[in-house]
């Protein structure tokens, strides 16, 4: 109990005050987006736009394109989870783990897959948020491992608060002020985040069936940079001489590529662990720089079926995604996207679904869609608004989002210009002064724009009992309305708030507007 | 508990009830409550404001609140050696300190130094915000005062919310922020400012940031439940900041436009006059304001300035 001051505020107190700084993360959050080609390369395709930092994902093609899939091996965060699960204590022994080491034709999904990306890019829907190992792995991390965490750990304080034991109680204090620059204090809850960490936890646990299943497999990743490992000078030499068959590097070899000698390299499986060459007792395997080669490296086997495949599913999903009207007839009210949003056809073609803008909200109002934005939006952000509200001069979730499906926007921009990302209305049948049921003002003080979009009229209002009061009643100034949610949060009505937010009115859209 | 008619078993039962719930819980959460006579007898000894004023052009804020609690009679007045003090500012909106929708930093910093000149042993600045707490901290310059004094800045934090007996009119068990009943000395620190539904927000209103649950149903009766709040909590002072004040568009304002410069603090041991002194600048009478009636009805303190002693300090 001595100090309570907490740690959880990212910010350097000293420099916001008597300024007109925005809040901002420092840290480079974005990075591992900025090296990933495939949320470059489709950003590129289906939204037209170079994003910020894209000069990273080159430089990492262009390295692929000389040291085949270093990245797989040594960068990827996804990867490296793989390789130490696959690592520690591996589920198959000897021969079998021999055996399961052998490339497999499933290997061709990779490149159904990123085809699929790449084509339903290009015909204006971004889907590479849902497979691409980083988005993936950051979506896991900020909706379903830390708040998971957060969940048990905070149980357990507040059981420890509340025990009349006082040095549990002092315990859970200091325990509290620990824990919560990582998992933050109460609890965070997220639509959907059940199944987000289930699918999580199945690829993690695929690694027990085959090593690097979802490398191997399923990494559309992983499948761009194999096809752009076909000349990389950085190759497997094999000395069949000095190989005694002991299938060592097979066993070891956690892509499948066909370490030993005797057989074809597969030079676009290699994930570049080195763990063949690390482990062959008879030094028969070595990477070696070789520039000219009378033999390229093997051709990526992706078969014809993959690629027609990939071409009809990259054509159809688009094209599908639009049929249930969300993006050319009417939107649906609920689905508010964050402020500084792009119009919808935009943002579906930019948003990786890669759950930071939702991670960084501080009132947890920003949430994973199911059906608010359709099929082709599952998974991108938009506000529930009774789990938050949108805060007046926070602008985090345009400082954070990799590829600018949320615009970055200043304090200024979003009062002035305004951003509004909806706007409010009154339910009169559940509005206590309107209903008789008493005064109550609450989201009329809790209105942040000046003057306030909620106003009052001083009304005589009958009650229950026929009882006749002067009560304020609230409207709604749509002109002035951002549609921030803070009354509808704070609406003492619990459940369905008798005042709430639609998306109409969104500065974003041209169609979905109420005034003229 | 005031009985106006005659009581039925059940009813009786149900009050020893409670009675013996909230002692259970008061022990549990290692509380003691003062006993009613002594806490009393403190409101019949004589009472005292102090206004001051900043007239002259650039002067400290810092030194005006100096000045005020000179008048007073020093800081010692109030706080003894060793105390853990708990001071509640109003630091409801994450606002920028000149949109006076949260209270002046300069005015905090400054009574937390005299808390700690004073010889306590520990400051906490206490407040459930209505924003996120931690922008709340960093934007208001509260985060940065509490950096520079050594003060502690509370989370609102599930786990220090506790159901407690609030023995009031309108409330009876309420979730209360922790830390300041568990103080030695309690300073209420409000800015003044407009509001749509108690006309003013000023000391006693103040303490609707002291609770959490469901307070925002507590409109529904708002001055009686602010009423019960001042009668529980009995700040040891209040000091209102009324250096910048918000006379539209409260309590949130967001607009220069709607705020107006008074350069003025009021120290008050009486929580109903300190807001009868602050209305005035609104000019507002104690007469219409609900929670100012309502809090000398119940014996919370006067409005009547004749019988407190009264002093000036001009800057």
């Amino acid at each position: 109990m001595e100090s309570r001051l907490p740690m959880d505020t990212v910010v350097d107190y000293s420099s916001v005050i008597s300024s007109d700084l925005d809040l901002k993360i420092d840290y480079p959050v974005r990075f591992f987006f900025q090296l990933d080609p495939l949320v470059g390369i489709s950003s590129l395709l289906s939204g037209h736009k170079l994003i910020k930092g894209f000069m990273w994902a080159a430089g990492l093609l262009f390295l692929t394109l000389f040291l085949g899939r270093i990245f797989c091996g040594f960068i990827c965060p996804l990867g490296t989870i793989h390789h130490v699960i696959s690592w520690f204590r591996p589920s198959l022994k000897g021969e079998r783990m021999v055996k399961a080491n052998q490339k497999t034709p499933s290997q061709r999904i990779k490149y159904f897959l990123l085809i699929t990306i790449i084509v339903g890019a290009l015909v204006g829907l971004n889907l590479s948020g849902l497979m691409d190992p980083i988005s993936l792995l950051f979506r896991s991390l900020a909706l379903t491992v830390f708040p998971g965490l957060g969940v048990g750990i905070n149980g357990i304080f507040d059981w420890m608060a509340a025990s009349d034991v006082k040095i549990l109680n002092l315990m859970s204090y200091s325990g509290e002020i620990l824990a919560a620059p990582l998992f933050g204090y109460g609890y965070k809850s997220y639509q959907t985040a059940w199944f987000i960490g289930l699918l999580f936890l199945l690829i993690l646990f695929l690694n027990r069936i085959r090593p690097r299943f979802w490398c191997r497999v399923l990494c559309p990743l992983g499948a761009l940079l194999g096809l752009f490992s076909r000349f990389s000078i950085l190759r497997l030499e094999k000395y069949q001489d000095k190989c005694t068959n002991c299938k060592v590097c097979t066993r070891v070899c956690q892509g499948a590529a066909s370490p030993e000698p005797g057989s074809q390299w597969e030079n676009s499986e290699c994930l570049m662990c080195f763990n063949c060459f690390d482990s062959c007792p008879e030094s028969a395997l070595s990477f070696k720089f070789k520039w000219s080669s009378p033999v390229l490296n093997k051709k990526p086997d992706m078969s014809r079926r993959a690629v027609l495949a990939g071409l009809l599913a990259g054509v159809s999903i688009p094209l599908l995604g639009r049929l249930d009207g969300r993006v050319y007839k009417v939107s649906d009210p609920r689905l508010i996207r964050p402020p500084g949003s792009l119009p919808e056809k935009g943002f579906l073609n930019l948003c990786q679904r890669c759950g930071l803008c939702m991670k960084v909200c501080p009132t947890n109002v920003i949430n994973p869609t199911i059906s608010e934005a359709g099929m082709a939006g599952f998974w991108t952000p938009h506000l529930v608004m009774i789990q938050g509200y949108c805060e007046y001069t926070c602008t985090l979730c345009g400082n954070v989002c990799p590829t600018g499906a949320i615009e970055e926007f200043s304090v200024k921009d979003k009062i002035e210009r305004p951003i509004r990302i909806g706007s409010a209305y009154v339910d009169r049948g559940r509005c206590l002064p309107w209903s008789g049921n008493g005064p109550c003002i609450v989201c009329e003080e809790h209105c942040p724009t000046s003057p306030k979009a909620i106003y009052f009229r001083k009304e005589p209002v009958k009650g229950p009992e026929g009882q006749v009061t002067e009560v304020q009643l609230p409207y709604v100034d749509l002109k002035k309305c951002l549609g921030c949610g803070i009354c509808e949060y704070k609406c003492p009505v619990k459940g369905r708030p008798a005042i709430r937010v639609i998306s109409a009115g969104e500065s974003r859209s041209l169609e979905n507007q109420i005034l003229l | 508990m005031k009985i106006t008619h005659p009581i039925t078993r059940r009813a009786a039962i149900k009050s020893l009830l409670k009675i013996s719930g909230s002692l259970a819980l008061s022990s549990i959460s290692g509380l003691h409550f003062k006993a009613p006579g002594p806490a009393w007898a403190e409101t019949v000894k004589e009472g005292f404001i102090i206004e001051g004023l900043g007239q002259k052009e650039g002067y400290s804020v810092k030194e005006l609140t100096r000045e005020v609690f000179k008048a007073a009679g020093g800081m010692a007045g109030f706080v003894s050696k060793g105390d853990v003090v708990a001071i509640k500012p109003n630091l409801s909106w994450a606002r920028r300190p000149d949109l006076a929708a949260t209270t002046n930093p300069e005015v905090m910093e400054a009574l937390i130094e005299l808390c700690y000149e004073a010889g306590a042993k520990k400051v906490r600045i206490v407040d459930n915000t209505i924003h996120d707490a931690g922008r709340c901290f960093a934007v208001t310059g509260a985060g940065s005062v509490a950096k520079k004094t050594g003060a502690d800045l509370v989370y609102p934090r599930a786990s220090l919310m506790k159901k407690m007996k609030i023995h009031g009119h309108r409330l009876d068990v309420w979730d209360v922020f922790v830390p300041l009943v568990e103080a030695d000395k309690l300073i209420n620190l409000p800015i003044a400012k407009d509001h749509g539904l108690s006309i003013l927000t000023l000391g006693i209103k103040n303490w609707m940031g002291g609770v959490s649950g469901r307070r925002y149903a507590l409109h529904q009766d708002i001055h009686q439940s602010i009423v019960d709040l001042a009668q529980f909590f009995k700040p040891t002072i209040t000091l209102i900041d009324a250096i910048n004040i918000i006379t539209k568009n409260g309590p949130s304002g967001g607009s220069p436009s709607d705020v107006a410069i008074k350069n003025t603090l009021i120290l008050s041991n009486d929580q109903v006059a300190a807001d009868a002194a602050a209305a005035r600048l609104f000019g507002y009478g104690p007469e219409e304001l609900g929670f100012i009636l309502l809090g000398s009805k119940w014996g919370l303190g006067t409005s009547d300035m004749e019988k407190l002693s009264r002093k000036q300090v001009i800057l």
